[in-house]
């Protein structure tokens, strides 16, 4: 079995009443998902996407073909047991409290008790939702309501892991967890199959993904190859002076290259983030969700497959400068494990070996990184983390150098699997 | 296993939060009291308790009934509707378990509500004659035909057809047979002329009638010998005086000497009503075989006839009241397992509206399903080729809940035998509830759970 997900010319067919053909949802879908990648399926509202996933669960009969998961059917309880599965919005008891919502899945899959205590505390805290464990889940918020969604969606510790829209309702913060979720869990050899039409959420994480438009795929392929564009290049480096600006100006124009100068803008997540995270910090009191950037232990400990990356990240947290993490405190609480800020400062060096003009916005962190600079032998081991896209992010504005990044993310990826 | 209890306990926690129980719940709670200081009866104190019982029951049953109905059909037919089933079903649950877990949860909420409802009104009853300082004679009156579970027996029906067929026989030998008449309706009007013979004394004889299987709780308690004659020439007073000798058959036909004593007294009473005579339990010997023989007094002058249907009957106390309630509620659950799977089965197919409909109207017709049956049994005469291959059936699976009523026997202090619980339970539960559980399973197993139509 290479193929995580696999189907052979699905195709879902929605007819009227009186049986006669009316909406072909999916057509003739031959789909692969591979262990241990991370597949978006994309593509505008009504085309086929949530069908898909109904499909592969078995909530509707294909009219044609068959889907293949996780080597049996998506129906039998025994490949059920290792799916987890984000509806597109969380149908939740509204009744039950979040504790009871998650304990009654737990129950469903047969967890001792034991380890269902376990991990709902540790769900309940990653999702940010252990203050409010205790009140009805129909009082809940969109994005909190979502949150538990995800929690239940996590209480098995999924081989395969199926988001339908996963970050719809939810704050930045909560839309930033889920995606390092994702790639944390991907780390972990987990397979994620997400169905999104927030671009920027596929963008972020995924490895593959396959455009979907009137039930058929329009392009399938890395996100890489498909947004690389190899005719333009872009520099980013720490604040210049006019002089050097105008140095480069002059070799530009001398190789009659067209060229732009601008100050790259902050994202909006990242401030955001960084305006909530000090708010927290001041303990202002919330009725709502709190952030918190934690992944449940179980999520994160129980993994086998690459557990020599555990020992490598945790290796690492003796060699983190203090001052790294002061200096980068904002962006994350510590909670993310020690191996974070290491990661960062690699991605960020490994950047630095393309050619790039300097055009910082915080001039400290190019000092910071540089001192650290000898540790980029370790890079192939290092992907995705919080703080790594946090602060990229914080910094960088362009596309290009992320999607950069993320190439030598997936490299290392290919070879930790 | 633990999957279903999961469901199960969901299924519970929905009915009690989503506040669906607690109308019904709250309006028993008024009601059951209300009904226990309201309700006069015929003004006497066994009349109190006869219409409390039997108002009280009744109501508890509907209302539970229609709770039962709304949950089971909601419980599924909302997890549809509001997809929580997305979730549910692609957890390693195969779909009968969420089915049968939500069975479960309905009987168990059933099976509390109903404990508590009973037991209120077990309490109202056993506690009322103490708010209404009865005479002795009234409180003897309920103790005997209220607080009582009395079993009653009539005489074994006798085998006649041997003599039938000779006196059919003999009338076609002598070419006596009417004309008019087909060979059944001969035979029947032969028949019950046979054995209303058999119940039949002439003045100065006896007629001993035996009882089987007679077996009173308690031997000091008493037993009620249940009669009522007819005559030949009425009497000027319309009074008939006979000697009622009541013991072992084997000391009354023979003579024998026996252990148990014998009842022997005499008694005048009124024709064509019904009476009771209250004898000693004491005189019912070991083997439970009782004899009860009546002595036509030759002053009469005429022949005294026992009808067939309720002409004598012995009545004894078999169980206690409690016993008997618990029996009766009993067979309210059993009617409430049946509702929860036809529940479950019109929700596995119709939407909420629809399901409830279907459930209602079904209930309703159990609830007269004699009626029904008859009323269909008399057309079905004309027609019966189609008939009875298509409608007879259908009509068969009604749970004929007015057969199993349980105020029926409660009311008149009428013994509820383990039999006939277990034979309500073998038909309602495990033959109808079974087969319509199963009819649901199927449908649920195939269904295209998010299936839109367009």
């Amino acid at each position: 079995m290479e193929h995580a997900i696999e189907t052979i010319s699905l195709t879902k067919v929605f007819s009227d009443w009186w049986g006669r053909d009316k909406v072909i949802a999916v057509d003739n879908l031959n789909l692969q998902i591979r262990y241990n990648e991370i597949f978006g399926l994309l593509g505008p509202n009504g085309s086929g996407k949530t069908t898909t996933l109904k499909l592969l669960l078995g909530l509707l009969h294909p009219t044609k073909g068959k889907s293949i998961v996780l080597g049996g059917d998506g129906a039998d309880p025994k490949v059920n047991a290792k799916i987890g599965f984000l509806p597109e919005e969380s149908y939740l008891y509204r009744y039950l409290t979040a504790r009871e919502t998650l304990d009654f899945y737990g129950r469903l899959f047969d967890l001792p008790a034991k380890v269902r205590k376990m991990r709902i505390e540790s769900l309940l805290d990653m999702v940010g939702l252990k203050a409010v464990a205790n009140r009805p889940v129909g009082t809940f918020s969109k994005g909190m309501a979502r949150r538990i969604g995800l929690a239940q969606a996590l209480i098995n510790d999924p081989d395969l892991l199926i988001l339908d829209e996963p970050t719809t309702g939810l704050d930045p913060i909560g839309t930033r967890q889920i995606k390092d979720l994702i790639l944390k869990l991907a780390e972990r050899g987990k397979t994620i199959l997400l169905c999104s039409h927030l671009l920027a959420d596929v963008e972020d994480v995924c490895d593959r993904i396959a455009i979907l438009y009137g039930g058929k795929i329009q392009a399938e392929g890395k996100v890489k190859d498909l947004l690389l564009q190899t005719d333009k290049k872009q520099f980013t480096t720490n604040a210049l002076s006019d002089t050097v600006v105008e140095k480069i100006k002059q070799v530009l124009q001398a190789e009659n290259a067209q060229y732009e100068v601008t100050s790259p803008m902050e994202k909006l997540e990242s401030f955001f983030i960084k305006t909530v995270v000090t708010a927290q910090e001041q303990a202002q009191p919330t009725s709502g969700a709190v952030s918190t950037t934690h992944i449940g232990d179980f999520l994160t400990s129980t993994a086998s497959k690459d557990s020599i990356l555990d020992k490598l990240v945790s290796a690492k947290v003796s060699k983190e400068t203090p001052a790294d993490a002061t200096k980068t405190k904002y962006v994350v609480p510590t909670q993310i494990s020690g191996s974070k800020p290491d990661k960062e400062l690699l991605s960020r060096l490994t950047e630095s070996t393309e050619p790039t003009p300097p055009k910082p916005v915080t001039q400290n962190e190019k000092v910071k990184t540089e001192p650290v600079q000898p540790k980029t032998s370790e890079k192939e081991h290092i992907k995705k983390s919080i703080l790594d896209q946090l602060t990229r992010r914080s910094v960088e504005q362009d596309e290009h150098r992320e999607q950069s990044e993320r190439n030598k993310s997936n490299t290392g990826d290919a070879s930790d699997a | 296993m633990r999957s279903i209890w999961a469901v199960a306990i969901n299924t519970i926690r929905q009915a009690l939060r989503m506040k669906i129980a607690a109308a019904f719940v709250i309006l028993l709670l008024i009601l059951l009291p209300v009904m226990g200081v309201s309700m006069t009866g015929d003004g006497t104190l066994k009349g109190r308790l006869q219409t409390f019982v039997s108002y009280g029951l009744s109501l508890t049953s509907i209302l539970l009934c229609l709770l039962t109905i709304i949950v089971s059909v909601y419980s599924i037919t909302s997890d549809l509707k509001q997809r929580q089933i997305y979730t549910v079903i692609t957890k390693p649950i195969r779909r009968y378990q969420l089915l049968v877990g939500k069975l479960l949860g309905v009987i168990l909420l059933n099976v509390m509500l109903l404990v508590l409802f009973s037991a209120i009104i077990y309490s109202i009853t056993v506690f009322m004659p103490r708010f209404y300082n009865p005479t002795e004679t009234e409180r003897a009156v309920v103790k005997n035909e209220f607080y009582t579970a009395r079993a009653s027996i009539t005489p074994p029906e006798l085998d006649v057809s041997k003599e039938v067929k000779e006196v059919y026989h003999r009338l076609k030998d002598a070419n006596q047979l009417p004309e008019d008449m087909s060979y059944s309706e001969i035979i029947s009007q032969l028949t019950s002329v046979r054995k209303l013979k058999r119940r039949a004394v002439s003045p100065g004889y006896m007629l001993p009638l035996v009882f089987t299987d007679v077996k009173p709780l308690d031997p000091n308690d008493s037993l009620f010998i249940k009669f009522k004659y007819d005559v030949a020439v009425t009497p000027p007073d319309s009074q008939i005086i006979g000697r009622w000798i009541v013991g072992d058959y084997q000391y009354i036909r023979y003579g024998e000497k026996i252990d148990t004593p014998i009842y022997d007294e005499v008694h005048k009473y009124s024709i064509r009503t019904t009476h009771e005579i209250e004898v000693p339990a004491s005189v019912v010997p070991a083997n439970g075989r009782l004899c009860v023989a009546f002595v036509n007094h030759p002053l009469n002058n005429t022949v005294v006839i026992f009808p067939l249907e309720d002409g004598l009957e012995v009545l004894y106390k078999a169980d206690t009241f409690s016993g008997n309630f618990i029996r009766a509620v009993l067979l309210i659950l059993f009617r409430l397992i049946f509702l929860a799977c036809l529940g479950i089965l019109g929700s596995s197919f119709l939407s909420f509206p629809v399901a409830i409909l279907f459930c209602l109207v079904i209930f309703f017709t159990a609830t007269f399903s004699n009626f029904v049956i008859e009323s269909f049994n008399f057309l079905g005469q004309n027609l019966s080729g189609v008939y009875s291959y298509t409608i007879k059936p259908v009509i068969q699976l009604l749970p004929q809940f007015d057969k199993f009523n349980p105020t029926k026997f409660l009311v008149p202090a009428q013994f509820i035998s383990w039999i006939l619980v277990a034979k309500a339970a073998v038909i309602m539960v495990f033959i109808k509830s079974l087969l319509l559980l199963l009819i649901a399973l199927l449908i649920f197993s195939f269904k295209e759970i998010a299936k839109i139509i367009i």
